[in-house]
């Protein structure tokens, strides 16, 4: 890996873009796994599995 | 051996844009089809407001069982978010990214919160009625998961529709601004019709299932549609990423003095939440009224509705016409405002002489003024926005119009419950409770009027001004 800011690489990105695209979508992950772990939670409460 | 891999680099190369969202050139001329789908994000906001307000005030307080004060709470948590508007057009307007962008991470975001808001909405709404085993759970388990359900929603909302409009602004030429504010009001007016007929289809036969899939649904539908608005729309700009990292950072209590202190800017912010609230008090109370003091029946009153929405579908295509043709958007906001005084006396009346034809023409009326007014003050927001501080503008616009809209809704409510429960001991008539709200809704609209009224005078003498003048009867001073 260079680490030249400015070099674009195939994708049509250079290195900076490339880790604020890839930073939403770990937000995304993020957000994501914390609101299933919220619905997982309430639906437990609700009708509770695994005894 | 490197002649095939510069081929494959090659074709990597034009292949990837294909699959990355956004646009790689800026034209100068969006055509319609792709405003249309970025006005896609304002369906997601009409559904999400025909569900709170509508659908799951009914589902929470009949199926549900939920005390109806606080069902009433809950959907008035989103509110207080409203004022948040501003920061959020505000941090979009400064905001700093490698790619440029400055609208689409928080629409984006935006999207996030409202899928999370109604993924865990349906489950938390069944804990909060005490469904299955829930009737053994602590009390703050469902109110805390329903009050998070409700804010993420809220917020999503009040992020994905002030950026969106932001965006939708930057992507177009000025004269062109009327017209995207008309299908930003039409594409919300279209989502809260389709919506509310789907949603009132799906939850005819009710159960717990059936709310986790309509809501959940909801969520996935806000996602596809908002994913499909804002694909490729905002284009990526190096020297702009450039220019934001250089960027002097400036204060938002700074920008929002920078803002409030032009001239004229106040009082649009005080002419919009008159109107609004003045409008807004009336949503709920039409069908209603219909039903308990003229007779109509169910069928009718979703009429009514029809009514109602196809008299601001007029008022916004007049608005968009008279705009374009470069009339001020004062002077139309005023005429909304006016318009809509004889409509709410003309439903007073309906009660008392010539019934439903009356009352058919005042609904008219309001829907006009109210598609007007709402159109004419976008637009003035839109324009008279300093470079640079569209969001910021769009923000106080939404703050301001959200909060006044919310708080209408929710008053009218109260007020009309209040004066129904007084009514067997004092002897009220059916109908006095809503002409009461009707009375309130004229005093805030002759108020508008009159807010309205001095700052026309002022601006006309304005040189800015000088446009076409467009020959037309001002009906302000009639009424």
């Amino acid at each position: 890996m260079s680490d030249d800011e400015d070099k674009v690489w195939p994708t049509g990105l250079n290195l900076r873009e490339a880790e604020e695209v890839h930073s939403y979508l770990i937000d995304g992950t993020r957000v994501f796994g914390a609101i299933a772990l919220i619905a997982h939670l309430l639906v437990a409460v609700s009708t509770p599995w695994l005894g | 051996m490197p002649k095939l891999r510069d081929i494959a680099l090659r074709r990597l190369a034009s292949l990837t844009p294909k699959y990355l969202p956004f646009a790689d050139v800026a034209t100068d001329d969006v055509p319609l089809s792709r405003l249309l789908r970025l006005s896609l994000f304002q369906v997601t906001v009409g559904m999400a407001l025909v569900l709170l307000i509508g659908t799951l005030n009914r589902v929470m307080i009949v199926e549900l069982s939920v005390p109806a004060t606080l069902v009433a709470g809950m959907l008035a948590l989103p509110l207080i978010f409203a004022p948040f508007r501003t920061l959020i057009g505000f941090k979009s307007d400064t905001h700093r990214s490698a790619l440029g962008w400055r609208r689409a991470p928080y629409i984006w975001k935006g999207t996030l919160y409202q899928f999370g808001g109604f993924a865990i909405m349906p489950f938390a709404l069944l804990v909060l009625s005490g469904y299955g085993e829930a009737i053994d759970a602590p009390r703050w388990i469902g109110l805390s998961a329903a009050a998070l359900a409700f804010l993420l929603v809220g917020a999503g909302v009040h992020m994905v529709q002030t950026v969106g409009l932001a965006l939708a602004t930057d992507l177009v030429k000025d004269e062109d601004h009327p017209k995207v504010v008309g299908l930003m009001y039409v594409m919300l007016l279209v989502g809260m019709v389709i919506s509310a007929i789907v949603y009132g289809a799906l939850l005819t036969n009710y159960t717990p299932g059936r709310l986790i899939q309509v809501i959940q649904g909801s969520a996935v539908v806000t996602v596809a549609l908002n994913l499909t608005a804002l694909w490729k729309q905002e284009a990526r700009d190096r020297t702009r990423a450039r220019e934001m990292e250089t960027a002097k950072h400036e204060r938002f209590s700074v920008a929002w003095r920078a803002l409030t202190n032009r001239p004229g800017a106040k009082p649009l912010l005080v002419l919009i939440g008159l109107g609004t609230f003045g409008f807004g008090m009336a949503d709920v109370l039409l069908e209603p009224y219909g039903g308990q003091t003229l007779g109509f029946s169910v069928a009718q009153t979703t009429l009514l509705t029809a009514i109602f929405a196809a008299g601001t579908l007029i008022g916004f295509a007049i608005a968009s016409k008279a705009l374009s043709a470069g009339s001020a958007p004062l002077q139309l906001a005023a005429m909304g405002a006016a318009v809509g005084i004889p409509g709410f006396l003309a439903i007073i009346l309906s009660s008392v002489a010539l019934g439903p034809a009356l009352f058919v023409a005042g609904t008219l009326f309001v829907g006009l003024g109210a598609g007007l007014f709402g159109h004419a003050t976008l637009t003035a927001t839109i324009t008279d926005a300093p470079a640079g501080r569209v969001g910021l503008s769009i923000g106080a616009w939404g703050a301001v119009q959200a909060t006044c809209a919310g708080t209408g809704v929710l008053l009218a409510g109260i007020v009309r419950d209040v004066l129904v429960g007084l009514s067997p001991a004092t002897g009220l008539s059916a109908q006095t409770p809503y002409n009461i709200v009707f009375g309130i809704e004229i005093a805030f609209l002759v108020a508008t009027v009159a807010v309205a009224l001095p700052m026309l005078m002022k601006s006309g003498r304005r040189p800015k001004a000088k446009r076409e003048p467009v020959p037309q009867n001002n009906p302000v001073e009639v009424s």
